[in-house]
């Protein structure tokens, strides 16, 4: 057994030996000669690629097992071991792990070969691609860690990535200011995280502290324990997964590349809270306020986010809210049970969000980092791979049937809808006409109506090939995605949920044919709605708006950003400023200089009997003999 | 390899720092001798390291008779507590002879002086031995500080020896109390650390030779709030010296911590150990927070290292096994990264001639081998998994979780102050645009990086694989929580059960 | 008869100290250090004689002894401060002023 799960461990290596392959490649030769970037470049797909082959063949192992034992796992080494607390670096194959290894090798793997054109012109290629790489490789232990201890690792290491690769244009410092807003929002979470990690070990971990051997011990918790380790490591999937309150760093993370935002929004990262929850599944499934919190977070999330997509200009900040609102509906859909909705979104969304983000790539590319879609406009006759591709895109995301979308969000209101969650089944919908809504509102703008700045407009062209094939590669998944779990009512099998079945503590509701056939009927016709306002409003061109009142509140985002700033940034840095220049020297070290002056001081007091003369040292000599000897001839008697 | 091998690392280094000291040699001669002898000393460790068996019992004992009457005895041994200070010292002195090379004579000379002490104090098992070392320790960095320091540094210097001393008479006095103690106890005189642990001492008394002992190492290590002397002496001090104040000096506080005051107060300790985990706790804030203001790199991470330091505390007082092997853990990954973090802010003060953070830009660009050994110890200082840091700054939230709810969240913060300001710095220095002082900064010289690249795999490797490190030091932690020789038993009454409270049977 | 001693010795004592507090020159204050030594000379004999015994004639030995090594270092410590100086007066010395 050993020797074969043994390519489990390599899954990750890959891309990680990539890294460091690329990065000692670059350190030892940049000095001498010019490697042509293309080298990199291919250096860079080789372990994705093998990560992918890999990951196939767990899919079919994994597949031959029978269905009540359907995992294996591989422990490279013992990791650590202290009194009670063991740890190995293990890895974990099951079908949950399975499936997210299955998309985010081959979504990555794309991603990395699109990354060869759109960083054609830059100069630190070695070092992108080195960062890509071992993004991917954080991934993938993440996917992988069989104990949250090796998640974690993972957990960070795609914090870390994220933080080198939006700050990737360091030169600028708004960048820069991204990448640690990143880094730190993560790391908020991952107090979180941590601490339901402890709270965790402390009730079960001495048990063995692996995700089967915490499955099988679960039930020793008491229900209030769970709710705490629960709620814990949430905010660790609200840092990750970029949900209220932490969501802030998300749209900033526009500042990088934009293939490293496709790979941030659709193949990782942001997917690991979702993923981290259904992992948590049994303990999620037992506390039901616990999938309520998650699931109400989730779903104000995608309302708050789609307000805010509406209203930007930017087409990389239009994605990113987008992204925000769509992971409120993934947990949404594990918070009211559906841990198999959440993640089939999870898996639907990976193609058409990568496909949107990659198209914009293009777009951008070609406009020479134009990113305000007030300056496009008409660009469908000039790009038309783009715009189709794109187009598939938009329709999945915006829930058209059949493209994937549709399936995966209609899962997840049906889920809702049917565990008699009503309130968040609304504002699914709502949230999915608003949706509609500004993903039109992005194509029409960019693709349709008239050129709004000429000369960019002569000058654009189609994407390379390069970048075009990945993009249809995707397309062909953002279409076909979604019939992987064909509900029954279209006379589906529901594949992905059964597969997940073994791994994720689903609650299945009742089937029933009319709820469900009202529910798809809802979402389409917010769909249409959506849609025929988006064509309504932008459809034939129209100018860039004046925003006033509401909008020009959403534009702002609500001032979401600038009220952290002002509630803990800056006090954060006041108390530091406060502390350093008042409290310091005055209280803490006031002690000790305090000692030191009074020490001063009284020594400018005596120095006075300090003299110099010989004589007055004599009289205080037989001053102080006289004393004595007083005192003495006192205690005799 | 032979006997007498902890003698040797000990007096090695000293006899040849004296000899350094007093002989006409050129700085250069110095240079080679220094780098010699402590290259010498590192193999030796590693040799002690190889042959060392993890008993959790002292081993490499050697023992000769001093004071016979009062039963004082040149008595030296190292347990997996030692080892691994002992061996951060050994590791990391010789990278200060590759990286400094133009300082004078008795620079060099005042370095092995300490290193000798340093090593004499993890390995003396003896009190007045222990004391003997602890004392000498500061003389090297009195005269290195005095004589090499920057501009205020006679200020500096008066701060630090004066605390250090007022500090250590404290230590002599409950260091006498032990010894009367035993006497009263068992009618023989004994300064053996070991046989201090029979002791089991409450009361006034006791509380205050422990408070005795406390302010001494708190003020070593520093412990909130004794740290006032910290930021002006790592700031003013030549490097090599900040480099070993903070990345070894600093630890020997916390070791005799654990090897003086844990298992001769018992019962004390416990009473105290939350009011000087919070001592501990909100020194990482305080430190933390004040950090992030500094406009000056090489006081901010004074600031940094003087905050993790609070954490390692933590650590101790925690009192569970996770906890203290965290500790240990923390202790070596701490000098790796903090540690050597101060020699990257020797080079960059060497080259940009400032020490301002806002007159410098953009160094990634023209360094980027400095920029990416500096990330990688400045990622292990935040604790990042894969890093050093994170093995023991993850057992130590665990350890501290356990001990009490709320120290443990207050320790979790360190998650996240440590971020605030090491980005602050990163993004200041490294990114953005060079400025005037950082335009033509040099990167790394081929030798240069070579004296980096031990210490940087070894931050990795002690992240990726830490099993046959925590194994070396596991027994001798172990030992203080076993149940046959409860050292710390007590321990258990005095915090709340949380594992209980956890898991109670539902239905 | 003890007691005239006794009172000799204290008077002489006294002078001694009168004179190292109230004289300047070097040579005068010594002279009222010999003097100082020379009083608690008197009492000791004065007491061996009383005593009939021989241990008050020792300790009077004794410090003639210390007197004359002291004798020596001081001129010659005197000799040096005078080559510097010039002068004999102790109040030129005061570098202990605070």
């Amino acid at each position: 057994m050993e020797h074969s799960t043994f390519y489990l461990g390599m899954i990750p290596l890959y891309p990680l030996l990539g890294a460091v392959c690329i990065g000692l490649f670059h350190v030892l030769t940049c000095k001498r000669w010019q490697v042509p970037p293309l080298v990199y470049g291919l250096l860079a797909c080789v372990g994705p690629a093998m990560s992918f082959f890999l990951a196939l063949r767990v899919f079919f192992e994994l597949r031959a097992l029978p269905l009540d034992a359907r995992f294996f796992t591989y422990k490279a080494f013992t990791w650590f071991s202290v009194g009670d607390l063991h740890l190995d670096m293990g890895f974990l194959a099951d079908p949950l792990s399975g499936l997210m290894l299955l998309f985010v090798t081959f979504i990555g793997t794309l991603i990395h070969v699109y990354s060869i054109g759109y960083m054609s012109g830059d100069k630190s290629y070695a070092k992108f691609f080195a960062y890509m790489n071992l993004f991917l490789g954080s991934m993938l232990i993440l996917v992988l860690g069989d104990s949250p201890v090796v998640m974690f690792v993972g957990w960070e290491g795609v914090g870390l990535c994220s933080y080198l690769l939006i700050s990737y244009y360091s030169e600028d410092r708004d960048n820069v200011l991204a990448g640690n807003k990143a880094f730190i929002v993560n790391r908020i979470g991952d107090l979180g995280f941590v601490l339901g990690m402890g709270f965790l070990f402390w009730a079960i971990g001495s048990h063995g502290f692996d995700f089967l051997s915490l499955k099988a011990n679960a039930h020793m918790m008491t229900e209030s324990s769970i709710l705490i380790v629960c709620l814990l490591l949430f905010v660790g999937a609200t840092g990750k997964s970029a949900q209220i309150p932490l969501y802030v760093w998300l749209p900033d993370a526009m500042a990088g590349p934009t293939p490293v935002s496709a790979l941030i929004h659709a193949a990782t990262m942001v997917t690991a809270g979702v993923y981290m929850v259904a992992r948590f599944s049994f303990l999620y499934v037992e506390v039901a306020a616990a999938g309520m919190i998650v699931a109400w977070i989730g779903i104000l999330t995608a309302l708050l986010a789609a307000i805010f997509g509406m209203f930007q200009d930017d087409i990389k900040k239009v994605l990113a809210y987008s992204t925000v609102s769509q992971l409120g509906y993934m947990f949404a859909g594990v918070g009211v049970t559906a841990y198999s909705a959440g993640i089939f979104h999870v898996f639907t969304h990976a193609f058409f969000k990568a496909l949107l983000f990659l198209g914009a790539g293009a777009v951008i590319y070609v406009l020479h980092h134009e990113q305000n879609i007030w300056k496009m406009g008409g660009l469908k006759k000039k790009m038309p791979i783009t715009y189709c591709t794109m187009l598939i895109g938009a329709l999945a995301l915006a829930g058209c049937p059949p493209f994937a979308g549709f399936f995966s969000k209609d899962e997840i209101l049906y889920s809702a809808l049917a565990n008699g969650h009503f309130f968040i089944w609304l504002i699914g919908v709502l949230v999915a006409a608003m949706t509609a809504y500004y993903t039109f509102r992005m194509i029409f703008v960019v693709f349709h109506g008239q050129p709004r700045d000429q000369q960019a407009y002569d000058h654009a062209h189609e994407a390379p090939l390069v970048m075009t094939v990945p993009l249809i590669i995707l397309a062909i998944g953002a279409l076909f995605a979604g019939f992987y779990n064909l509900p029954a009512i279209f006379g589906g099998e529901q594949m992905i949920s059964h597969w997940l079945a073994p791994s994720v503590a689903d609650q299945h509701p009742h089937d029933s044919f009319l709820l469900e056939f009202f529910v798809i009927a809802t979402s389409v016709a917010a769909f249409a709605f959506g849609l025929w306002v988006a064509y309504k409003r932008f459809g034939k061109g129209a100018e860039e708006p004046v925003f006033t009142g509401f909008a020009r509140f959403a534009y702002h985002k609500f001032y979401v950003d600038e009220l952290y700033d002002a509630v803990f940034v800056r006090p954060y840095k006041a108390i530091g400023a406060e502390i350093s220049e008042g409290v310091e020297p005055n209280m803490t070290d006031a002690p000790v200089t305090g000692i030191a002056r009074l020490y001063m001081r009284v020594g400018t007091l005596v120095k006075v009997l300090q003299s110099g003369y010989v004589r007055v040292y004599a009289i205080y000599m037989v001053l102080g003999l006289g004393i004595m000897s007083f005192i003495l001839s006192q205690s005799l008697n | 390899m032979f006997a007498h091998l902890l003698s040797v690392m000990i007096f090695l280094p000293i006899v040849a720092g004296l000899i350094l000291l007093f002989a006409p040699l050129s700085r250069t001669t110095a240079r080679i001798v220094g780098f010699g002898v402590s290259l010498a000393v590192l193999v030796l460790s590693i040799d002690v390291y190889a042959g060392f068996t993890a008993t959790g019992k002292l081993e490499f004992v050697e023992y000769i008779p001093w004071i016979p009457s009062l039963g004082i005895a040149y008595h030296l041994g190292i347990d997996g507590i030692s080892l691994f200070i002992l061996m951060a010292s050994a590791v990391l002195l010789p990278m200060v002879y590759v990286l400094f090379g133009t300082r004078e004579k008795g620079y060099y000379a005042n370095l092995l002086l300490v290193e000798g002490a340093m090593i004499g104090a993890v390995c003396a098992a003896d009190l007045v031995l222990f004391y003997v070392f602890w004392e000498v320790m500061l003389l090297p960095v009195f005269f290195m500080l005095g004589l090499y320091g920057g501009p205020r540094k006679i200020p500096a210097t008066l701060k630090i020896t004066l605390y250090t001393i007022a500090g250590s008479l404290l230590m002599l006095a409950a260091l006498a109390y032990l010894a009367v103690q035993y006497h009263a106890l068992t009618g023989e005189w004994s300064f053996s650390i070991e046989k201090m642990g029979l002791l089991d001492l409450s009361g006034h008394a006791a509380a205050l030779a422990l408070f005795g002992f406390m302010i001494a190492f708190a003020i070593k290590i520093p412990l909130f709030p004794f740290h006032t002397w910290l930021p002006d002496a790592y700031t003013e001090a030549p490097t090599a010296t900040t480099f070993v104040l903070s990345a070894i000096m600093a630890k020997i506080g916390v070791y005799g911590v654990i090897r003086v005051v844990m298992p001769a107060f018992e019962m004390e300790f416990a009473r105290y150990a939350l009011f000087f985990a919070y001592a501990g706790v909100i020194g990482m804030m305080y430190c933390g927070l004040t950090a992030i203001a500094q406009k000056d790199y090489k006081r901010l991470l004074a600031f940094s290292s003087a905050s993790h330091m609070g954490i390692i505390a933590v650590g101790v007082f925690s009192m569970n096994v996770q906890a203290l092997t965290g500790t240990i853990y923390q202790i070596v990954a701490h000098a790796t990264s903090t540690g050597v973090l101060f020699l990257f802010a020797g080079i960059l003060e060497e080259r940009t001639r400032t020490r301002s953070i806002n007159d410098l830009g953009g160094i990634a660009s023209q360094a980027p081998i400095f920029a990416l050994f500096f990330a990688i110890a400045m990622l292990a200082s935040v604790g990042l998994p894969g890093t050093s840091g994170f093995i023991g700054e993850f057992l130590i939230i665990l350890g501290a979780l356990k001990f009490n709810v709320a120290i443990g969240v207050l320790t979790g913060l360190s998650l996240i102050i440590g971020v605030c300001y090491m980005l602050w710095l990163f993004q200041r220095v490294f990114f953005e645009k060079s400025k005037t002082a950082s335009e033509r900064f040099k990167d790394l010289s081929p030798v240069e990086s070579l004296a980096f690249v031990p210490v940087i795999l070894l931050i990795l490797v002690m992240g990726i694989y830490p099993h046959p490190f925590l194994r070396k030091i596991e027994p001798s932690t172990a030992q203080y929580f076993a149940a046959a020789t409860p050292v710390v038993a007590q321990a258990t009454t005095v915090t709340p059960a949380l594992a209980a409270d956890l898991t109670t049977e539902k239905n | 008869m003890i007691h005239d001693y006794l009172v000799l010795s204290v008077i002489l004592f006294c002078l001694g100290v009168v004179g190292v507090f109230a004289r300047r020159n070097f040579f005068t204050v010594f002279m009222s250090v010999e003097l100082m030594l020379n009083a608690s000379n008197l009492a000791f004999i004065a007491f061996a004689r009383l005593q009939q015994n021989m241990d008050g004639h020792v300790l009077a030995l004794l410090i003639m002894a210390v007197a004359a090594a002291e004798a020596a270092l001081a001129l010659a410590v005197v000799i040096l401060l005078h080559k510097q100086t010039g002068k004999l007066d102790t109040n030129v010395f005061s570098l202990l002023k605070g």
